[in-house]
């Protein structure tokens, strides 16, 4: 896509960079380069130089003082070459918790045959130094801290590297246009679980509550059940998967519902149903969630809780 | 991982004592051996807590032992801040930087200081060998800043070392834009107290024992190309500073009053003129050297009466001079001023020579007469030898009456006395005579061997003529160099003679190589100054320094956009040799069928094209299968780009 010339010659281009959609290859569009601190002691060491050689009007001390200069020239194009050529893609990121720390996978590839040396990525604070060998792949794991559920952009990404002299620094900053999910911070306020609250579940839960963990018999194993509930015994035997069936779970749909924790905030009563969505799972309950505008029917598994956890992450009201 | 913590690797600190170790050997006996020590024991420090890591100084020993070190250096050389103070503080400064680094940030810092320490010996010295060592220690110290900024654990990295020799060899393009046409300024920019260093060559003092230990140097003295033909060997009198007074002991050289530079004219300009480039080494005097006598001063050079050439200030580079030199005699006057110096002898002047002087005169009162009795006098009982006995308080009697045995200083020094005594103007003149001819390059190279000292007599009807004493006693002198190179303290003087046969021959060859080199390197490379550069770049239409920063500026722009140009050629992503003999192929049928989507298959492809091909249907499907085979397999990818080479459509 062309650049008009605001465009190009924005400030924010130098800086955060140009939005990436999904994997790029850096080349001279997005590739920056400027002396770096040392870079600047450098060029005040050759004009030391300089002077010496001009008062003792020495041609040697220019020779060298000059190929010193055309030198650190010279090492631009190496310090471009370093960075120019890389194939970088996110790479699929797994949801967390708010509070956490979310975790960008970057994913960089090298496909021109030649190593690549001392590249920097950089989110914010969050810094990895690597080398990639000629041909190589590697994946990067930034993280950052989370602090509040919903989709969470992360900033911009900034390759860069000083090699060869260490005295330019070339840079490429990259904003992809990937979000990673961030889950409420699971918090738990005290309530109890009112399962029997509200009467549109009807009837035969209610005195499912207590007796949790009485053992009910065995049932065979589901792909997404809890490992935690498998029959070691049965399987020790040889008799195949099975797990452990409880006799509240099999009672009870327990209703994970909104109004049941109504002297919260907001945020609060999201926290407190992550929380009891994650011990629900924890204990291998079926439980459904339920919120303003928004219905899951009790379910269990892994997939269930994802899907539990993203309406709470998502929620707005 | 924070790239400045990182702690240095021990092949690195290993590289870097080595350079820093290659950094002093240089300045050996140009500094103080007292400093010269304290750099390689700092050095050595450092080398041994590579081993030994406890012997890493903290910073609480670092400390006192820099200031402790900085007051040596401010008490031997004082507040005189010139070329060996700074030297000396540099390279142990670079010691005891070595000594404090711990990471990555310090390594740089070092190689900075040793890029500087790199330029400090050609303050002193210039030679071509020197400068290929520079060159040599330049690439080792940007391979270290290479090894600095990849943190690669090992030297022995050829990807690397490639990177360094590249970008040294980018780099010669455009530092020789910036030699060429960066301005150079006359004069130092501040004023620099003045180095004593020994040079070789005539002082501004003459005893009679002063030249002869130049006589086994082979130092250069100057280099002379002329623009035609050269005069005969024994022609080459290359006359220097001119001496009127002394006191019996010693001559020593009086500067010419600004009368005498009024006085001073410069002859017309002669067919028989020998015209000549002279390139003089820095020998920290007023006076160059000409060919006897200067018809005229070159620019920013002054002539005095006595045809001596003398600049404004002492040379302290490589400059080199274009100069015209008559050898036929110019009558002039001789103003009495002029006619008592020549004349004045000490008041202590032993007897015995004014009786000499005078039995002379006795016999014949012409001028031209003593001069012959004096040579055939000197003739008769004298010797030519390097090493003389050792003289007294009263030098010219005791060599004319007692040791008879003597260098040229010996032999001019004691008839210009007995000159002055008979009552004929005489002077001193110091200078050379001679040099050596390079065929290979058609320049003469006049050494400090060469060093001569001879009179100068007034003479009514010629004017001043010049008197060889020297030439009298030992004519092979004059005709031939002397051979610093066979010359022994005690032994023989030798000259040299016949052009030498077999190994010497072959040696004598490779010398005129070697001094050919050296010429065009004084020449080209170190006499290139504010006047070079003038001269050069005139010939292209750069006059001032505007027109120079112009240039730079184009040409350097130039080249950075050349070289860019360049590397992005080379930069174009290289499709891989399958790939790219599948898209032959495929242009290829595309000729009678139609061309290949860009979402189709290689199957999808070839089956849709099959009917173009009725005849080639096994062909097309061995292609796909060795296609899919490479692409998705690991073999095959020999068999498929020679199956497609050999498709025949």
């Amino acid at each position: 896509m062309a650049l008009t010339l605001a465009q190009r010659l924005s400030f924010r281009r130098f800086t955060r960079g140009e939005i990436v959609k999904q994997h790029v290859a850096l080349n001279h569009r997005r590739i920056f380069i400027l002396p770096n601190k040392a870079g600047l002691s450098l060029a005040l060491v050759i004009l030391l130089m300089l002077i010496a050689s001009i008062n003792y009007n020495n041609s040697l001390g220019f020779v060298f003082t000059f190929l010193l200069a055309a030198a650190a020239q010279a090492s631009t194009f190496y310090s471009y070459k370093n960075l120019s050529g890389l194939h970088i893609s996110l790479a699929k990121s797994v949801p967390c918790f708010a509070g956490e720390q979310a975790s960008i996978n970057i994913n960089v590839s090298e496909k021109n045959q030649r190593t690549r040396w001392q590249i920097s990525a950089k989110h914010l604070k969050q810094q990895q130094s690597f080398n990639l060998a000629a041909a190589e792949q590697a994946i990067l794991c930034l993280t950052t801290p989370v602090k509040t559920r919903g989709w969470y952009q992360p900033e911009t990404i900034t390759f860069s590297c000083s090699f060869p002299f260490g005295i330019f620094r070339v840079w490429s900053p990259l904003r992809f246009q990937h979000a990673i999910l961030v889950y409420p911070q699971p918090i738990d306020s005290g309530l109890t679980i009112q399962a029997a609250a509200d009467d549109r579940v009807g009837k035969g839960q209610s005195a499912s509550a207590s007796g949790t963990d009485d053992f009910a018999g065995l049932k065979p194993y589901q792909a997404g059940q809890s490992y935690r509930h498998i029959n070691w015994k049965a399987l020790a035997a040889e008799k195949g998967l099975y797990s452990n069936v409880f006799s509240s779970e099999q009672s009870s749909d327990i209703h994970l519902d909104w109004q049941s924790c109504s002297d919260l905030t907001v945020e609060n009563k999201i926290s407190q149903l992550c929380f009891w969505v994650l011990s629900c799972e924890e204990k291998g309950q079926s439980y459904g969630l339920r919120l303003p505008g928004v219905e899951l029917a009790p379910n269990k598994g892994r997939k269930h809780q994802a899907d539990c956890l993203e309406r709470l992450a998502l929620y707005e009201c | 991982m924070n790239a400045n913590s990182a702690n240095i690797q021990p092949s690195l600190i290993k590289l870097l004592l080595a350079i820093a170790g290659l950094l002093v050997i240089p300045h050996i006996g140009q500094l103080k051996p007292l400093f010269i020590g304290l750099a390689f024991a700092l050095i050595g420090w450092r080398g041994l807590s590579i081993y030994r890591p406890k012997l890493l100084p903290n910073k609480w020993i670092l400390l006192p032992l820099a200031l402790l070190l900085g007051f040596i250096v401010m008490k031997n050389f004082g507040m005189a801040f010139g070329r060996d103070a700074s030297s000396s503080l540099l390279i142990i400064l670079m010691g005891l930087k070595l000594l404090e680094s711990r990471n990555q940030r310090d390594v740089q810092a070092v190689i900075y200081m040793c890029f500087f320490v790199l330029i400090t010996p050609f303050l002193f010295d210039q030679r071509i060998e020197l400068a290929l060592y520079g060159l040599l220690v330049f690439f080792a110290l940007l391979f270290a800043l290479i090894i600095n900024n990849s943190q690669s654990d090992s030297l022995k990295n050829i990807a690397l070392l490639r990177i360094c020799g590249s970008v040294l060899l980018q780099a010669i393009p455009l530092m020789l834009v910036f030699f060429l046409l960066f301005p150079r300024m006359i004069g130092p920019l501040w004023s620099m107290p003045d180095e004593q260093s020994a040079v070789s060559g005539l002082s501004d003092q003459i005893n009679p024992g002063s030249v002869s230990n130049l006589a086994l140097s082979a130092e250069t003295a100057f280099r002379v190309r002329f623009r035609s033909s050269a005069p005969t060997q024994k022609e080459l009198y290359w006359r220097g500073p001119v001496f009127w007074e002394t006191d019996g002991q010693r001559w020593v050289l009086r500067p010419p009053r600004k009368a005498s530079f009024q006085r001073a004219i410069n002859w017309p300009k002669k067919t028989s003129d020998y015209q000549y480039t002279l390139m003089m080494e820095p020998h920290k005097q007023f006076w160059l050297y000409a060919l006897d006598s200067p018809s005229s001063a070159p620019d920013k050079v002054r002539l005095s009466a006595d045809r001596q050439l003398l600049l404004t200030a002492k040379l302290s580079r490589n400059l080199s001079f274009e100069l015209r030199s008559s050898l036929s005699n110019h009558l002039t006057q001789l103003n009495e001023e002029d006619r008592q110096r020549g004349l004045k002898i000490p008041q202590n002047t032993n007897p015995k020579v004014l009786v000499l002087a005078e039995k002379w005169r006795s016999i014949s009162a012409k001028p031209r007469h003593i001069v012959r009795q004096a040579l055939q006098y000197y003739n008769r009982e004298f010797y030519y030898t390097l090493t003389p006995p050792s003289l007294g308080s009263d030098p010219i009697a005791e060599f004319l009456f007692e040791t008879k045995r003597g260098f040229c200083g010996h032999f001019a020094t004691s008839f210009a006395t007995l000159m002055r005594a008979a009552g004929i103007p005489a002077r001193l003149i110091g200078g050379y005579q001679g040099g050596v001819y390079n065929q290979l390059g058609d320049f003469y190279t006049i050494r400090q061997a060469d060093a001569h000292v001879w009179v100068e007599v007034w003479l009514d009807e010629e004017g001043w003529v010049r008197v060889d004493p020297t030439a009298a006693i030992a004519p092979n002198r004059i005709e031939h160099s002397i051979d610093a190179s066979l010359q022994r303290l005690n032994g023989e003087i030798n000259f040299i003679l016949n052009p030498p046969d077999g190994i010497r021959r072959w040696a004598q060859q490779l010398n005129w190589v070697l001094h050919s080199v050296d010429y065009y390197w004084q020449n080209a490379v170190l006499a290139y100054g504010p006047e070079k550069q003038h001269e050069f770049l005139a010939g292209f239409g750069i006059i001032d320094w505007r027109d120079m920063i112009t240039w730079l500026s184009i040409l350097s722009a130039t080249l950075i956009g050349l070289s860019m140009a360049v590397f992005f050629i080379l930069q174009r992503p290289s499709i891989d040799p399958v790939q790219q003999s599948y898209l032959k192929l495929c242009k290829k049928l595309a000729k009678k069928s139609s061309r290949r989507f860009s979402y189709e298959t290689s199957s999808d492809y070839f089956s849709r094209i099959q009917p173009y091909y009725p005849e080639k249907e096994p062909q097309l499907t061995t292609l796909n299968r060795l296609y899919l085979a490479s692409r998705y397999g690991t073999t095959a990818a020999a068999e498929f780009i020679e199956a497609v080479a050999k498709l025949k459509l």
